[in-house]
């Protein structure tokens, strides 16, 4: 069987988890809670894209001013406004009503960066605020649909984040994004021995295999960087993990 | 001839770059449209309603609108219809971007600045 082409995040260790990264021109789902790291997560695979892979990006925002992308990408060493100079980047501030109508219109201004640019990836940040365009699920899931089947008419594979409700545990979702999209990731705060860490999973990947397994992940000066996996823990994604059981962890987890 | 001392300020703050003089009496001729061009240089990319950019920068709507308006007919904005929603952002002409940021650039000078204000405050009498 050929192998499938990919769309390297370049982020260490999720790619590997992703089975080489994402396939190309899908939407990626990333959730979390405040914090978490999506929104480093989705300008890591924007600047991964353009220094290691030729891949110019677009960061799309719905609340955050493009000044504190700046900023916060220089925390890591980006330069963010070095990349939009030399025409690898842009980040658009504009709101999901503007966006929705701008990427369905011909000769729009996203369409037209697209062009002009030779954009590939682009971070949709946050599509939690399309829940401001319509109370109905039934249309709303319609809006969403639509505007990621204009990303990936653009050519684009794109990483949407989402906020989740809660701090810990699992969140109650009106989950019509969840199956819209082709990869959906989770991140969580898991608190183990009165301290907070981080987990990722890879909940779904549609058309390729992937990890199944909850790994560690932190936020380093450098970045996402992901980690091991929770060893001899149960119930992570509930926020409150035991420990399992010695007998069980001796005899199939670390046999 | 004996000078006014009005004359003389008049004179001593019309020094200046006369392309920021006439940007300044007659393009970014109010305290909103000087928050609305720095929220875009700050912020170049933004594309978005009356509505929105009002909320980002933290004012009414209806101080908001007419301004836009101005700046779209001085040439500082751009503005196109989507559907039936107004959508703004920062003109995409090269020249007029360099003179926005000429104009930023000049701002973080105080005495520019103390001129900036005093043409935008006798313009508004």
């Amino acid at each position: 069987m050929a192998k499938l082409e990919r769309v390297k995040t370049g982020i260490p260790g999720l790619d590997e988890m992703l089975g080489g990264g994402f396939l190309p021109e899908t939407a990626n789902l990333v959730e979390g809670a405040p914090g978490t790291g999506k929104t480093t997560l989705g300008m890591q695979f924007i600047y991964n894209g353009i220094v290691k892979y030729n891949e110019p990006g677009i960061i799309l925002t719905f609340e955050e001013f493009p000044q504190q992308y700046y900023a916060d990408a220089a925390g890591f060493g980006w330069d963010f406004k070095d990349l939009e100079r030399k025409g690898l980047l842009k980040i658009i501030m504009t709101s999901p009503e503007v966006s929705r109508r701008d990427i369905e219109s011909v000769g729009g201004i996203i369409e037209n960066y697209v062009t002009e640019m030779g954009a590939r990836r682009i971070v949709v940040d946050s599509m939690t605020q399309f829940g401001r365009l319509t109370r109905d699920p039934v249309e709303l899931r319609a809006l969403e649909y639509n505007f990621i089947n204009a990303l990936k008419r653009e050519g684009l594979t794109s990483v949407l984040t989402r906020e989740s409700p809660v701090l810990l545990g699992e969140a109650p979702q009106d989950d019509s994004l969840g199956f819209v999209v082709d990869s959906y990731i989770i991140l969580r705060y898991v608190e183990i021995e009165s301290a907070i860490r981080k987990a990722l999973l890879v909940l779904k990947m549609r058309g390729s295999d992937h990890a199944k397994d909850i790994r560690q992940f932190e936020i380093t000066g450098k970045g996402f960087v992901v980690q091991s996996k929770f060893e001899g823990q149960e119930g992570i994604l509930s926020g409150s993990p035991r420990r399992m059981a010695d007998s069980f962890v001796k005899a199939f987890v670390n046999p | 001839m004996a000078t006014s001392g009005e004359d003389f300020t008049a004179r001593l703050m019309d020094d200046m770059d006369p392309v920021l003089l006439d940007f300044i009496k007659n393009k970014v001729n109010s305290f909103i449209k000087w928050d609305l061009v720095r929220f875009f240089y700050e912020n170049p990319h933004t594309a978005d309603t009356a509505e929105n950019i009002a909320r980002y920068a933290g004012r009414n709507v209806s101080a908001v609108e007419p301004e836009l308006e101005e700046l779209v007919e001085s040439g500082i904005m751009e503005k196109r219809m989507l559907d039936d929603v107004a959508v703004y952002s920062l003109s995409s002409d090269e020249e007029m971007r360099a003179l926005v940021d000429k104009f930023i650039l000049a701002c973080e000078d105080r005495h520019f600045r103390v001129k900036a204000v005093y043409h935008i405050i006798r313009g508004m009498r």
